[in-house]
C-alpha cells in the first residue's frame, strides 16, 4: 500500500473509532419500561376473521373467473371475421348454453342472487345477522 | 454486561415477570442509543429509535433463539429497525461531490487541524451511499469486528468486507488532498 493511501486509511481509522459516545438521558430507561409495560397490558391485536372472509373471497374470486372467461369468449368472438355486421356483437349470454331459459331472466336472477347474498354477509360481518 | 444476566431476565420476562426487563435495559441503553445516534447523528431521535428497538425486543423475545448471543440478536433487531427508520426519514446528507473543503484547513505546519480532520472524515462518510455508510458504521461501532458488523447488518462478512473496501476507496477518493499531509505530531 502506498504511503499516502495507508496515511489516509489510517486516518479514516482514527476518526471514526473514537466517536463520541453519548449517555441516554436520566429518563430514558424509566420511560422505555413505561412503554414496555403499556405494550404488555394492550389488548392483543385482533386477528383477521378468515373464517368469515373466505366465503366471500371464494365469492370473488369466481366473479372473477367469470368476468375473465367472458372476456375471453367476447375476444374471440371479436377476432373471428364478421359474419353478419358489428351490431351482432358477443355478449357474456353466450356462456349459457343453448336451450336454456331466456338469458334476461338468468341475469336478472343470478344479480338477484349476488345481491341477496352479499347483503347477508355483510350483515353477518357486521354481527348483526341472525 | 454477561451473556448469561440476559438469558436470565428474558426467561424472567418471558415467564411474566416484566420487571426484569429493566435489567435487560439498563445493561443496553447505552450501546443501543449510541448505534441509532451514529446512525442518525440527532439525540433525540436516537432515544426514539432505540426506544422503539427494546419494545421491538420485548415483543420478539419468545422469537429469540438462544444459539445466537443476546447482545447479536439485539444488535441485529436495532441495526434493521435504524436502517428502515433512516430509509424513511433519512438523515440530511450532502451529496459526496458537493462536500466542502473546510474553509481554514492548513494548520501553521502545513498539515491539517485535528478537528478539522475528524469534521471532514465524518462529512465525507456521511455523504457515502446508504449500503457503505452502514456498512462503516456498524464496522467501527464493533470496534473494527467484521463478524459482528456483518451479525448486525445481516448480510456475510464478503459482502461487508467488500462494502468496507468500496466505501473505504470512495472515501479515500474523496479526502486524499485533506489528509495526505500527517499530523504535527507524526512528522
Amino acid at each position: 500500500m502506498k504511503p499516502a493511501i495507508e496515511h489516509i486509511e489510517n486516518e479514516i481509522d482514527r476518526v471514526l473509532s473514537r466517536e463520541d459516545d453519548i449517555f441516554p438521558s436520566s429518563g430514558f430507561a424509566a420511560s422505555v419500561m413505561e412503554a414496555v409495560r403499556r405494550e404488555s397490558t394492550a389488548p392483543p391485536p385482533i386477528p383477521f376473521p378468515w373464517k368469515r372472509a373466505w366465503p366471500i373471497i371464494l365469492l370473488a374470486s369466481l366473479a372473477l373467473a367469470l368476468g375473465i372467461v367472458g372476456t375471453i369468449v367476447a375476444a374471440v368472438e371479436l377476432s373471428r371475421p364478421p359474419a353478419t355486421s358489428l351490431t351482432s356483437l358477443p355478449s357474456i349470454t353466450t356462456l349459457i348454453p343453448a336451450g336454456a331459459p331466456n338469458s334476461t331472466w338468468v341475469w336478472t336472477a343470478l344479480s338477484l342472487v349476488a345481491a341477496f347474498i352479499s347483503v347477508k354477509l355483510s350483515m353477518r360481518l357486521a354481527g348483526g345477522g341472525t | 454486561m454477561s451473556a448469561s444476566d440476559d438469558q436470565a431476565d428474558v426467561e424472567k420476562v418471558l415467564s411474566g415477570d416484566l420487571s426484569a426487563f429493566e435489567g435487560i435495559i439498563e445493561r443496553w441503553q447505552k450501546p443501543l442509543v449510541n448505534l441509532a445516534y451514529r446512525f442518525c447523528h440527532d439525540r433525540g431521535r436516537a432515544e426514539e429509535m432505540a426506544q422503539e428497538a427494546f419494545l421491538r425486543a420485548y415483543r420478539g423475545l419468545p422469537q429469540w433463539r438462544k444459539e445466537a448471543m443476546f447482545s447479536t440478536w439485539l444488535f441485529a433487531l436495532a441495526t434493521n429497525l435504524y436502517r428502515s427508520e433512516l430509509r424513511r426519514i433519512p438523515e440530511r446528507t450532502v451529496p459526496l461531490d458537493e462536500v466542502p473543503e473546510p474553509v481554514d484547513f492548513r494548520a501553521t505546519d502545513g498539515g491539517l487541524e485535528d478537528r478539522d480532520r475528524d469534521e471532514a472524515v465524518r462529512r465525507a462518510v456521511l455523504a457515502l451511499p446508504a449500503k457503505y455508510r452502514e456498512a462503516l458504521t456498524l464496522f467501527y461501532f464493533h470496534e473494527m469486528d467484521v463478524p459482528a458488523a456483518a451479525s448486525s447488518l445481516g448480510l456475510p462478512e464478503g459482502t461487508v468486507k467488500a462494502r468496507l473496501f468500496r466505501g473505504r476507496e470512495l472515501l479515500r477518493g474523496k479526502l486524499p488532498q485533506r489528509l495526505a499531509v500527517p499530523r504535527l505530531k507524526e512528522a
